[in-house]
Formats: C-alpha cells, sequence, structure tokens
C-alpha cells in the first residue's frame, strides 16, 4: 500500500550538464519562448561536454539522482572543435561499465542540441523524464550503504 | 617494420630453465650489450623478492626472470626509475607479459620513458597470491619450482587472474621474448622481435635452427584451455557483482584503505579524486543524506570509489592481480576489475599494452563511430528545423 502510494509521488530528480555553448543556449531559448518543461532536471552549466569527468557523473549517480543528461553540441559543431567527440567516448566508456555491472545504465544519457534546437530540448527533457519516472527511483537510496 | 630472429638456448632437465637463463642475461652484461639489468631478486631473507637494478654481473646469481610471486609490479619499479626522461644507459627489464603491457601503457601515459629500456618478456606460468606465499616461503618455493619443472602451467594455485590470463606469452610491444613452453624441455627459444631486441642477438653464438613450431603450439593449447576457462569465470564474477545488490555484497567487506589503488600499476595520479579536498562532504549535507536514506555508512563513497576507480583505468588494466594481492580484507578485487576491463576494451576494441603504436581509446576518435548514443530521441529528431 505504502509502496503504491510512493510510486504514485515519485518525481524524478535529473541533474543536467548542458554544455555553456549550445544546449544551455537552447534551455535558455526554451524558455524565453515560453515552452514548457518538466521541472524535474536540475541544470548545471560546463564550458564543454568534454568538461563532464567520469567521477561528476559518477558523485551524482551514487548521490542519488535519478538520472543523468549530459547534453552539448552535435558533432563536427563544437566550440572547442572536438570536445564533443571525447565527451562521446567518455559517455560509451561509462555506459560501458554501467552495462556491465548492471547499474541501470539507462539512467545514463547523452543527447546533441544545438542552440536553436529549443523544441528539441523540451523533448528530451520530457521523453527522459518519462523515461526516468517509468525506471522508479535510484536504488542506490534504497539503503544507507554507498 | 617488425623483424623477428629467434635462437635457442640449450636446457638441461636438472638444472632447469632459470640458469641458463641468468647465465645468458650476464653475457650480456659482461659484454657491455646493456649497462644494467632490471629483474626480481631474492630478498636476503629469502622470503620474498624485490626488484634491483644490477650492474655486477655476479649478482644476477640470486636473480629470478621467474619469481613465484610478484610483490610489486614491474611496471612500477620501470615507473621510479624513468620518471623523470630517459637516460643514458641501456637498460634491459626482464618482466612478465602483464608487466610488459602495463609499462607500454604508462608510456602511453607518459610516465614510463621507453627510449632507452629493452623489455624483455618471459612466458609466464602465472604468480602465487602473496598471502599463500607467505605462509611458508620455503615450501612455497620448492612448489613452484617443481611445477615450473614439471610443465604443469595453469595450476589451480596460482592466482586467479593468472589462471585465466591470455596474454602469458610473447607480445607485438616486447622487444624480446624467452620461450619455455618449447615441449622438448631441453631447450629456451628466444625471440627478439624489435631492432632493440636485435641488438640482444647480434653476436651471441647461439643454436640459430630453432623451429618455433613447438612453442607456438605448446602456448596455443595453453591459450585455447584458458579461453574457455576465461568465460566461464567471467560468468561467475558476473552473477556475483551485477545489480547495486551485487555490486554492494561484494564490496560490502571495503574499508577504504586504498590498498588496491596503491598497488596497481596503471593507477598514477598523484592527486587522486578519492581523497582529495573535493570529494569531502559538510556535515549538514551528510545529515541530510542520512535522513534521507535512513542511515549513512562510513568511510563514505566505498562503492564509488571502485566504480570511480574502474572508470578511470579499466581500459589499461593489464589484469596482473596486484589489487586483489594488496587487499587487507580479501575482496577479489582483481576478478571484478579484469572482467569489466575485458568489457570495457571490447567497447573500443583495444588491448591494453598490446601494441605500442595504439593510442588510448579515449585520446583519440573518429568522427562517426558509437552509434546509438542517443537512439531513443530518435523520434524527436527533425521537429525543429
Amino acid at each position: 500500500m505504502e509502496d503504491q502510494k510512493q510510486k504514485e509521488e515519485f518525481f524524478p530528480k535529473i541533474v543536467g550538464y548542458l554544455c555553456n555553448w549550445c544546449t544551455y543556449a537552447a534551455a535558455d531559448l526554451a524558455g524565453s519562448s515560453k515552452m514548457e518543461l518538466s521541472p524535474s532536471l536540475n541544470v548545471i552549466r560546463v564550458m564543454c561536454s568534454s568538461r563532464v569527468d567520469y567521477n561528476l557523473v559518477l558523485t551524482t549517480f551514487f548521490g542519488g539522482a535519478d538520472g543523468i543528461l549530459i547534453a552539448g553540441c552535435h558533432p563536427g559543431d563544437c566550440h572547442y572543435d572536438k570536445g564533443n567527440y571525447y565527451a562521446r567516448r567518455r559517455y560509451a566508456l561509462l555506459k560501458s561499465i554501467l552495462e556491465t555491472l548492471k547499474l541501470d545504465p539507462e539512467r545514463l544519457q547523452l543527447s546533441w542540441i544545438s542552440a536553436s534546437e529549443g523544441k528539441r530540448y523540451v523533448d528530451v527533457v520530457n521523453e527522459f523524464t518519462e523515461r526516468i519516472k517509468k525506471l522508479g527511483p535510484n536504488p542506490i537510496n534504497r539503503n544507507a550503504y554507498y | 617494420m617488425k623483424t623477428t630472429t629467434a635462437k635457442s638456448l640449450r636446457v638441461s632437465k636438472k638444472e632447469g630453465v632459470r640458469k641458463p637463463i641468468l647465465a645468458f642475461l650476464k653475457s650480456l652484461l659482461t659484454d657491455a650489450v646493456f649497462d644494467a639489468i632490471l629483474i626480481p631478486m631474492q630478498v636476503p631473507a629469502g622470503d620474498s623478492y624485490a626488484w634491483v637494478l644490477v650492474k655486477d654481473p655476479s649478482l644476477l646469481d640470486q636473480a629470478n626472470p621467474l619469481a613465484p610471486i610478484m610483490p610489486v609490479q614491474g611496471a612500477k619499479a620501470l615507473k621510479s626509475l624513468t620518471r623523470k626522461g630517459e637516460g643514458n644507459l641501456k637498460i634491459a627489464a626482464v618482466m612478465r607479459p602483464c608487466e610488459v603491457r602495463a609499462s607500454v601503457e604508462l608510456a602511453k601515459l607518459n610516465q614510463i620513458h621507453l627510449e632507452s629500456i629493452t623489455l624483455m618478456s618471459v612466458d609466464c606460468p602465472g604468480v602465487l597470491p602473496v598471502a599463500d606465499y607467505f605462509e611458508n616461503p620455503g615450501e612455497s618455493e620448492k612448489r613452484f619450482n617443481a611445477m615450473l619443472s614439471e610443465n604443469r602451467w595453469g595450476n589451480g594455485s596460482m592466482k586467479s587472474v593468472c589462471q585465466i590470463c591470455e596474454q602469458f606469452s610473447i607480445l607485438p610491444s616486447s622487444d624480446f621474448h624467452f620461450g619455455l613452453m618449447t615441449g622438448s624441455e631441453s631447450s629456451v627459444v628466444l625471440i627478439s622481435s624489435s631492432p632493440k631486441g636485435q641488438r640482444v642477438l647480434k653476436d651471441r653464438s647461439l643454436d640459430g635452427s630453432v623451429s618455433l613450431s613447438d612453442w607456438e603450439n605448446g602456448i596455443e593449447s595453453i591459450r585455447q584451455e584458458r579461453k574457455k576457462e576465461r568465460t566461464k569465470r567471467f560468468r561467475e564474477v558476473q552473477s556475483m557483482v551485477e545489480g547495486f545488490d551485487g555490486l554492494l555484497k561484494t564490496f560490502a567487506r571495503c574499508i577504504g584503505c586504498h590498498n588496491c589503488q596503491s598497488a596497481c600499476p596503471i593507477c598514477y595520479c598523484r592527486h587522486c579524486y578519492f581523497g582529495s579536498e573535493a570529494s569531502k562532504l559538510d556535515s549538514d549535507f551528510i545529515l541530510k543524506k542520512a535522513e534521507q536514506r535512513g542511515g549513512l555508512s562510513f568511510p563514505l563513497d566505498r562503492r564509488m570509489f571502485h566504480v570511480g576507480r574502474m572508470s578511470h583505468m579499466s581500459l589499461s588494466c593489464v589484469a596482473c592481480g596486484l589489487c586483489s594481492d594488496a587487499c587487507p580484507v580479501s575482496i577479489p578485487v582483481a576478478d571484478v576489475f579484469s572482467f569489466v576491463a575485458d568489457q570495457t576494451q571490447r567497447t573500443f576494441d583495444y588491448k591494453a599494452g598490446e601494441k605500442r603504436e595504439e593510442p588510448l581509446p579515449i585520446r583519440q576518435y573518429r568522427l562517426e563511430e558509437i552509434k546509438g548514443v542517443e537512439e531513443w530521441v530518435k523520434d524527436a529528431e527533425g521537429v525543429e528545423s
């Protein structure tokens, strides 16, 4: 009974690492265009998607975030020329570890959203939120050990 | 271009392989092919081994290229030797294949300079876990040598990572190799596979008419057996560690001493995130976390430490097993890490330490790769122009 109640009330907490030059501007555009957006995303602005170190992701993940979104410029459009290619490799490595250990790899997402794609930003955030809602709360929050 | 030359050393069954190898190394020192040789040597008390940079040929009598344990990873010794750049001395490092691989990885990470170093690898039967060895060093020594002379490779008393190691023989990245698995037990094959290695065999009066097929077959048959065992063991490790509960159970004993990190040849950062000020949390925050979860165990970040370390070093992990040896609470760290490393290296089609010219996967990229990073948003594409 109580479990059910908890599930109903579950509203995910998602941390988003947004690249300053593309996705953060897209978020800004979505806001100034008054588009409707799920309030689940807690935005952290980074200068480049490749700034997102493994430990940054893992601290959020083991700290109890239900989902983590890393978003940056489309391949080829990086403000620093090639940062997002490196970000993609790091993401692939983290994904591979989470998949190997079966630690809900679906909670980690990398997306390319350019500065003009305000609508796409909204879609990505809303869809990701829906997905995390279906997954439920991060199991890391279940007990005292982590 | 790689050129391979092979010669052979005669071995009498009584003496074993150690003596002729040492005699050969001695001749390299006396003939000034090398100025010094880095090799494991038994400590005076006779109950452990240490890396020694040998200048005096007579000291080589106490050396052992096939030490039964690996208390310090050879790459670590080589790192302290060349950390501040290459020297003028020509040095040979006689190592196990996993140590050669770790050295190559550290060279890619700019922690080792290999310019003046000739890496010599040995067919490796594996090593004993240090804890087992220290229970009775004399007895362990005997047991190890008996196993070696009887060619009983893949013995169950070796470290668990050694039992499933597939890269225990010659590597594309080593300069010179001692092949022990000849089958005939009367010879050791010497293989040089780089210009540096060629220098070693030049002017040596050795038997040059060697057929490598016996040795290659011997290696291949062991490798096939290991491959099967590896798949089986990895499945076991996976069922042990997978999921949030599995991870917690496996590392529940962890006391957060970070010994696995200190023993690891690849973990070279002098300022690690774990243990740094950046990883510390203020007490109000911790209290809030405890409230959320009903309680909080200390030291903090024990599970995250291991996953964090995996993300930082698993692409270069050579599965040497030093982390398991170093663990005071007997967590099978190496089994978990070698399993994860196998998967992550597969993701990038990379094998740590195999090839010197292959750059580290996260230091390079291709324009078109890793498809499906964002497949779930496919539908959203094209919505906004």
